[in-house]
């Protein structure tokens, strides 16, 4: 009962502080620009070309694409994405194929970081996780089907 | 209020992994409200940044598509003692950063 008072009150404050923000202050502006077009995107490939200017990926062993064959809930389905093995990875995007808006996260990295993402992600039904990953200007692709038993995305 | 992260990282071989869990509700801006029929006003990170001692090094751009809560591995090039910083927001505009020195 404690913990779940807690988190109430702490819910409470967090959305009087949106209510000041939205009051007070005009939307300020974001870290960099997000992809609105991309984000937005009802298919995959459409995403990926508004993202990279090409759909256009090649299969490859390389990217180690780690996702349960089965996801009990679809809300919180882990994603694992290890490119490290790739030289030069400048950017990873995990896709769900046949959510509303396919392309859910996009990573670019700088020399200093390297290949490698993990998250969860949210998957309405049982379909294709996809992960793209550039590198050396070629877009290469790793595929693994998920079977959702609970759905993510409908609530 | 800013958006509360918590963050841990640890250095091994000069490849330091960074783990991160954000407390955000992620609304999608797609589910329904079964009540009112109308879809629940979107809320979700849309823009994190990663840098190390200062420096960019990864930039990310996600959609509502991220689970609620959101959890977070990255791996840098970076060695102990060396400051790394997260920062994000969402797209109502709300901010939140956190940052730990590696040990």
């Amino acid at each position: 009962m404690k913990r779940r008072s807690f988190l109430k009150g702490t819910l409470a404050t967090g959305a009087a502080a949106v209510a000041v923000n939205a009051g007070l202050l005009t939307p300020s502006t974001v870290l960099a620009d997000w992809n609105k077009k991309a984000f937005t995107a009802k298919t995959a490939d459409d995403a990926l070309s508004a993202f990279y200017g090409s759909s256009n990926a090649t299969a490859s062993g390389d990217i180690q694409l780690k996702a349960p064959a089965i996801a009990e809930n679809g809300a919180v389905t882990p994603v694992t994405v290890d490119a490290s093995g790739i030289d030069g990875v400048e950017s990873i995007a995990i896709l769900a194929s046949k959510n509303p808006i396919p392309l859910v996260c996009e990573y670019t990295f700088a020399a200093s970081a390297v290949g490698y993402v993990s998250t969860r992600i949210k998957m309405g039904q049982t379909m294709n996780v996809i992960a793209i990953v550039k590198a050396g200007g070629k877009l290469l692709k790793a595929e693994q089907e998920v079977k959702v038993t609970i759905g993510g995305c409908g609530g | 209020m800013s958006i509360k992260i918590r963050m841990r990282g640890k250095s091994t071989g000069g490849v330091a992994e960074i783990k991160a869990l954000i407390k955000h509700p992620m609304e999608s801006g797609v589910r329904m409200d079964k009540k009112t029929g109308k879809p629940f006003p979107a809320k979700f990170i849309n823009t994190v940044e990663v840098t190390v001692n200062g420096v960019k090094a990864i930039d990310a751009q996600w959609s509502g598509a991220v689970s609620a809560n959101p959890y977070v591995a990255v791996k840098v090039k970076a060695n102990s003692g060396d400051e790394i910083a997260i920062s994000l927001s969402d797209n109502t505009g709300e901010k939140g950063t956190h940052s730990l020195k590696l040990k």
